[in-house]
């Protein structure tokens, strides 16, 4: 008899101690990640940082380009089985998966005492209803990028803080634009009329606070403001400042890369982008693009919006949500891992814990010694919500997009255009 | 048919004839045929009908891809019919077919005829390189064309700038956009097309040019009088083929139009299969997206049964 209550006494103890281990090392099992940016975190140590943290847990990256990710997890969500762990998804397309009902783990427990750490504006397409669905990774502040030997030759002044003061507005900015032509022949930037992709009409939304639907979930892609930004583009093309090249197709690399007389003078785009022209696109030329603030819509009004920028999530029926948050929360919530995924990649941070850092103020050859990373890091802290992303965005980005070709060929005014594309919308999504 | 192989019947023949299909088969050879095409069945059943009976049933509701399924009955077919986009790649659709189906079939044609008499050498060779664009990957293809029609400096434009010819927007407007696809369109599958064709030219029996031959008749005269009318059945395959094809268009818009998701300037080249993709994978509405494939599928339906009626006679 007592040796059989021994025995039970010494399993029970054996169990406890097991479950004591196991409370300690809770975390096992291995966490899938989809995306296409996890180059920051693997050629940098991190994910063999993470391991050893984590010893029991083990990562697996599978890289699909963004338009596969965002299928598959499509896929994965409606057939309730084959979800990773983690996902990679852009601000663009997150609040559309955010929409999914059950398609992305509730992470609001886990979120709410960082939140502040975090750029406010990246918030704004994570949450649904109080509860938060995706931590921000990086940012997309808008700059001017701008070729220095071009505003040379034209007779302009060539460093960040001239050009920012002398491209105070998009006004300014169309008389530099006419300047240079004037002068030197060169094109102001690429923005193709038929094939036009509405993104540099909605970063000009964004920056003043627009964008295709408002916080009563109305529909304002024909708002008289909306309009306005518009006919303001629309004089850029008018004036015949503006290339066609489609972007995105060799012949717009070639006019940001090249050293010809056909090359174009300036683009405003995210931080991300200069990234790009250093690393590829225009490294043949290194020393000539400068980097300043984004013009104003209007005198005084703000000079910063923002453009892409990624956040990852967990799928909500990953098994293994613990070790996938303490991975989001080990990349993107520590300033030092942040940073050194910013040192090797240049994608801004959007944990603003990360700003203080001294990486920010290196000189940076590729700009002519300018230090870039400076202004996205002034630009990031003033980013407006803006509602241009949303989960309708892919919908909404579509027919606004045609709305602008047809409006850009001369087919129907702007207002005409814009009009029957808010209809369509809200025929289309049931919104107001 | 009844059973014809023996005048005189057997107790043995009624039994065997009463207890299977009367195919010569036993019941139990009969349950073997079945299982060794079961595969088949199963896998249409799967990947075939199931798909298609779900995607019926999601017509009628304004599924997301994820909860339950809400039905709303046929507001996917009014929103359908005030839907500029979608009757805009029909008639892409049709343009794109009428742009480039004609050129296809007298080139694809005239390709396996020329290869198909014997004064052509190296039959194999030229049929080789005809045929292999259309094994060529269409996302590199489609890249090495954007390159050929670069308005500035690509080699299009350089060829007719040595020919006077001021240079084309290739991609850029919505006439020119349509015609660099049919120029790709045709690139890719003008080889497919030409070995149906010389699949078909080489079951017409030789004795029949012979002995028109024989008759006096010419060359010109075996083509329209023997060869076309033999071909006719093969000519409304590839009619066929290119029918779905055109509205099916995909991978050729995706790479030659990046910057609009394939739908090309001012809608011009989006295609119905492209825009029920879009509408599923990238705006959620697979509900709507199964409303438009059928009703497209209708259409396209239609489209066939009436070249069957002329391009199909079996008198011919």
């Amino acid at each position: 008899m007592s040796k059989l209550i021994k025995a039970l006494l010494i399993g029970i103890m054996v169990l406890l101690l097991g479950s004591v281990v196991l409370a300690q090392d809770a975390l096992s099992g291995t966490i899938t990640l989809w995306g296409w940016s996890y180059d920051s975190m693997e050629k940098t140590g991190l994910i063999d940082a993470f391991k050893a943290k984590y010893p029991n847990v083990n990562v697996e990256t599978v890289v699909y380009p963004a338009g596969d990710t965002y299928k598959n997890l499509q896929l994965a969500c409606s057939a309730g089985q084959g979800a990773p762990d983690v996902v990679q998804l852009e601000n663009s397309h997150l609040a559309g998966f955010v929409a999914l009902d059950g398609c992305l783990a509730d992470l609001t427990d886990h979120v709410k005492p960082i939140l502040g750490d975090f750029n406010a504006y990246k918030w704004l397409d994570a949450e649904r209803d109080g509860h938060y669905y995706a931590v921000p990774w990086d940012s997309g502040p808008v700059v001017l990028y701008y070729r220095q030997d071009i505003f040379e030759k034209a007779g302009l002044p060539t460093d960040s803080e001239s050009v920012s003061k002398l491209v105070a507005t998009w006004d300014d900015y169309l008389g530099v634009c006419k300047t240079i032509k004037e002068k030197t022949g060169h094109n102001c930037f690429a923005n193709g009329r038929t094939t036009n992709d509405a993104r540099l009409y909605e970063i000009m939304l964004w920056q003043q606070g627009l964008g295709y639907y408002n916080h009563d979930g109305q529909v304002t892609v024909d708002s008289p403001e909306n309009v306005a930004t518009l006919e303001k583009l629309a004089e850029f093309w008018s004036a015949g400042v503006t290339s066609e090249a489609q972007p995105w197709t060799d012949p717009w690399y070639a006019e940001l890369g090249g050293a010809g007389d056909d090359t174009v003078t300036s683009l405003v785009e995210a931080s991300w982008m200069g990234v790009f022209l250093k690393t590829w696109i225009a490294v043949d030329i290194p020393g000539k693009w400068g980097v300043a603030y984004m013009p104003a819509f209007a005198k005084g009004q703000t000079r910063a919006a923002n453009d892409g920028g990624s956040t990852l999530a967990i799928p909500a029926e990953s098994d293994n949500k613990d070790a996938a948050w303490a991975f989001i929360n080990f990349m993107l919530a520590s300033p030092e891992n942040q940073i050194t995924q910013f040192a090797f990649n240049d994608f801004l941070p959007a944990l603003e814990t990360t700003y203080t850092n001294a990486i920010f103020k290196e000189p940076d050859p590729f700009f002519g010694g300018q230090t870039p990373r400076s202004i996205y890091l002034d630009v990031a802290k003033h980013i407006p919500a803006a509602t241009v992303y949303g989960p309708n965005y892919s919908l909404m980005n579509g027919h606004v997009a045609t709305a602008i070709q047809r409006f850009a060929s001369g087919e129907l005014s702007a207002q005409a255009a814009l009009t029957e594309a808010a209809e369509t919308i809200r025929r289309e999504t049931g919104l107001k | 048919m009844y059973n014809q192989m023996s005048p005189v019947r057997t107790t043995s023949d009624l039994e065997e004839a009463s207890s299977a299909p009367d195919n010569g088969l036993t019941s139990s050879q009969n349950r073997w045929g079945l299982l060794f095409v079961s595969p088949f069945f199963l896998l249409f059943a799967i990947f075939g009908l199931f798909p298609m009976v779900f995607s019926f049933i999601l017509s009628f509701s304004d599924w997301n891809g994820r909860g339950a399924i809400n039905f709303i009955g046929l507001d996917n077919i009014n929103l359908l019919l005030q839907d500029r986009v979608f009757w805009q790649s029909m008639l892409n659709g049709i343009i794109i077919f009428l742009l480039y189906t004609p050129v296809q079939i007298i080139l694809s044609l005239g390709l396996a005829v020329l290869l198909n008499s014997k004064r052509v050498r190296g039959f194999r060779l030229f049929r080789t390189i005809i045929f292999m664009p259309y094994i060529t990957n269409m996302v590199a293809a489609g890249f090495v064309f954007q390159l050929l029609m670069n308005p500035r400096n690509g080699l299009f434009n350089q060829i007719l700038a040595v020919l006077a010819i001021s240079p084309v927007p290739w991609l850029d407007t919505p006439f020119t956009a349509r015609i660099s696809l049919v120029i790709l369109v045709l690139w890719a599958w003008i080889g497919y097309h030409m070995v149906i064709m010389l699949a078909g030219l080489q079951t017409i029996p030789q004795d029949l040019n012979e002995a028109a031959t024989v008759d006096g008749a010419n060359s010109v005269q075996i083509f329209s009088s023997i060869t076309i009318p033999l071909m006719r059945p093969v000519i409304l395959f590839s009619l066929v083929l290119s029918t779905i094809g055109s509205f099916n268009l995909f991978t050729e818009l995706v790479s030659l139009f990046p910057s609009t998701r394939g739908s090309g300037p001012l809608n011009s080249t989006i295609t119905p299969g492209l825009y029920i993709f879009n509408q599923g994978f990238g705006n959620f509405r697979f509900g709507y997206a199964s409303a438009v494939a059928f009703v497209y599928f209708i259409i396209v339906f239609l489209i066939m049964v009436v070249e069957r009626r002329y391009f199909g006679r079996e008198d011919t």
